[in-house]
């Protein structure tokens, strides 16, 4: 289990992460969202040790996370990289004898890893010789394969297709059902809402959002509605507490609300002849509250 | 396995196998093999000039004799009996030159008529027809074999060098002087290429690890420390592997061609057991001190570069240090006694290049020399650890501001780090 706690880092006159606190538990990921400099990769950086936080503490089972937890961790990090003359397999060993494992642990292994996630080439061939979609593959093998207990991983679906993005979904998928507290970052809203079990959002540093994915839509209120009836624009834009009307291109009208109560009367008015395809009350999308939130200014 | 060993294994096992490895080991080898085939080629050349025989015209059944004794390496072509027929011989080039001689009053008059093929040639004749007019005058004033000899015995000079030091007149052992002179020329050039060399593999390594992210995943696996001293040990026992060949080349090559008259003709007047014996001492100290100091430097510098394309630029100022180094050594060379080298050869950046030709010339203390290899290898103790607290941070810059920025922002955090760690203690 990771729990991290009252962490704060400050850089000079920059706060780069101030008051966070989340706890990881076996078989479940998390999610951390933000624009850029928002303060993602120094929380992971003060996770993996290579800073220090000015206040709080990292535990890992309980107790403080050191050097010695390096071994159990799998670190993607954002921009990718690796030894462009080194053969795939001794790449992948390298790395795994520096989380502690055995050569002769890890080399059974590798032709399954390559299998799995449909890697172009032998296992001898130099890693430059790849496709950079397969040097990608490599990377995130080399971050599983030593089966570590926390993932970390900065971005990993950025420059993957949708082929590839399931794969590395499944890999994720699989991790968690063997118990391994997963984090991670991503700017497609997509895979936070598929993956995750709770996500934080920071902005400047400090977390906006932090809970279940569900619960953080639901305390948006169900505030967008989607209408399909003999209700028009103009008649829409009389009801209380509507701020405003669109028409998607499949003839369906979101209305924009602001209270969850707003609704019914709606629903009465648009149903008092009977039978409406749709009437869909929604929370927003965690798009739109990444946006709304992104966008505001801070108090 | 210690993951220190495991980074250390990587980066020898990767450097040994490249092509690059292979270069820079042959590089020197071809160097010299092409510059000993030169030689011999020269030198061969050389021999065969005067392999042309001469003419020598005497009435005397002695001069003649004197000539066609067996130990003389000059060739005679006794058929030749006048000096028409040496002319005519030294027209159509078949022999080098001539020499007519005649005895008059117990005095040999003598001329020898040569292109200037003889030149060499010239005073060895010259002492043979000396001898000869000695033991003539000899015969004529009725003196003894053995009263010739003494009279004919040379004076004895005997060179004494010594060296003023320190106010007393020291003993100086010439050929020791040179031997080590030389040893020094040889480790000043040996240590300005193995920098060159080591710090470029080891600058590229760091650098490429940074560049590729790759560091953030190693520093995550293993501590900064175990990275740092597993690279330059990995970097180290890529130098003394390219050592051991060259020692076991350089042995093979003298096994195998030691009895060839070329081979003994260069390095017969040469100890070659005082030269390793000199090698060893404090110059192996100097060359490996300077090679690790540089090294260590690169690494640090090295870890300041954000892409591989930088790291040129990021080691440009340890070449410049060792070329001054370098120089100072030259200088030095020449003007050992010069109270700017002795300031040099204690600056321990410079001590591995000027300090070998002060020990050559005799112009410092036992002292002296101890004091600056415990400077060196104390000064390479100290830049590692400083190397070290930087290389953490270093790692996790990417900045397009020079280095000198890179270090500005590289310090806060280390210090940001330092604070963070003693607040929580």
């Amino acid at each position: 289990m990771l729990e991290v706690k009252d962490i704060q880092k400050t850089f000079g006159s920059l706060t780069a992460v101030d008051d966070l606190n989340f706890t990881i538990k076996p078989g479940e990921i998390m999610g951390l969202i933000g624009q850029n400099g928002a303060g993602k990769t120094t929380t992971f950086r003060i996770i993996l040790k290579l800073l220090t936080p000015d206040k709080g503490d990292v535990f890992w089972n309980e107790h403080h996370l050191t050097t010695k937890t390096f071994d159990k961790i799998g670190y993607l990090p954002e921009e990718r990289g690796l030894y462009p003359k080194v053969s795939i397999e001794n790449q992948l060993l390298y790395f795994a004898q520096l989380r502690g494992k055995k050569k002769s642990e890890i080399k059974p292994l590798i032709d399954q890893w390559l299998d799995r996630f449909e890697v172009k080439g032998k296992k001898t061939d130099k890693v430059k010789t790849l496709s950079k979609g397969n040097q990608q593959k490599v990377q995130l093998i080399s971050t599983l394969i030593h089966q570590p207990e926390l993932i970390i991983l900065d971005e990993p679906f950025s420059g993957l297709d949708p082929v590839n993005a399931e794969l590395l979904e499944d890999g994720i998928r699989e991790a968690k059902a063997n118990g391994a507290c997963i984090i991670f970052s991503s700017h497609n809203m997509n895979n936070i809402e598929e993956l995750c079990d709770s996500l934080i959002m920071l902005k400047d540093g400090k977390p906006v959002l932090n809970g279940t994915v569900r619960d953080i839509r639901q305390q948006f209120g169900r505030t967008k509605l989607f209408l399909e009836s003999d209700l028009t624009p103009e008649e829409l834009h009389l009801f209380p507490g509507v701020k405003s009307v669109e028409k998607t291109n499949d003839g369906i009208d979101v209305v924009y609300l602001t209270e969850t109560e707003d609704g019914k009367a709606i629903f009465n008015a648009a149903t008092k002849d009977g039978y409406i395809p749709t009437f869909s009350q929604q929370p927003p999308t965690l798009e739109e509250i990444f946006k709304r939130l992104a966008g505001e200014k801070n108090e | 396995m210690n993951k220190y060993w495991v980074i250390t294994k990587e980066v020898y096992k990767k450097n040994i196998k490249s092509f690059g490895f292979l270069i820079m080991v042959l590089s020197p080898l071809i160097v010299v093999a092409f510059i000993a085939g030169l030689t011999y080629y020269f030198s061969q050349e050389e021999q065969q000039t005067p392999d042309l025989p001469i003419a020598v015209i005497a009435e005397d059944e002695g001069i003649d004799q004197l000539f066609s004794n067996e130990e003389w390496n000059l060739e005679v072509n006794e058929a030749i009996e006048t000096e028409q027929e040496a002319e005519e011989a030294l027209l159509d080039e078949s022999i080098g030159g001539y020499l007519v001689a005649e005895v008059v009053d117990g005095t040999i008059q003598a001329e020898l008529v040569h292109t200037n093929e003889l030149s060499d040639q010239s005073p060895m004749i010259q002492e043979a027809l000396s001898t000869y007019q000695t033991m003539l005058r000899a015969d004529q004033l009725d003196l003894a074999p053995e009263a010739v000899l003494a009279l004919s015995e040379p004076a004895l000079l005997e060179n004494r060098l010594i060296n003023i030091d320190e106010g007393t007149l020291m003993e100086e052992d010439f050929a020791d002087q040179f031997i080590q002179q030389g040893g020094a020329y040889f480790v000043s050039i040996a240590i300005m290429i193995f920098i060159m060399t080591y710090a470029g593999i080891i600058a590229e390594e760091v650098a490429n690890e940074k560049g590729t992210r790759i560091m953030e995943v190693i520093l995550s696996s293993a501590s900064a420390t175990n990275h740092f001293f597993g690279k330059l040990t990995g970097v180290m026992l890529i130098l003394l592997t390219q050592l051991a060949i060259y020692a076991v080349v350089g042995g093979a090559a003298y096994l195998y061609f030691r009895d060839f008259q070329f081979i003994q003709d260069i390095v017969g007047g040469v100890d070659i057991a005082s030269i390793l014996q000199e090698l060893m001492g404090y110059t192996l100290i100097f060359f490996i001190a300077g090679v690790l100091m540089y090294v260590v430097l690169a690494a640090f510098f090295g870890s300041l570069a954000t892409k591989m394309e930088d790291v040129n630029k990021a080691v440009t100022p340890i070449i410049f240090l060792a070329l001054t180094g370098f120089y100072v050594g030259m200088f030095a060379l020449s003007a050992p006694d010069n109270s700017f080298v002795a300031v040099f050869s204690y600056i321990p950046l410079f001590t591995p290049f000027v300090m070998p030709f002060r020990i050559a010339a005799g112009t410092v203390s036992t002292l002296g020399i101890w004091l600056s290899i415990f400077g060196t290898v104390g000064f390479a103790i100290v830049i590692s650890i400083i190397s070290l607290a930087f290389y953490r941070s270093n790692v996790l810059i990417y900045s397009d501001t020079n280095l000198l920025g890179t270090i500005k922002r590289s310090w806060s955090i280390m210090q940001s780090n330092r604070k963070a760690r003693r607040q929580q203690a």
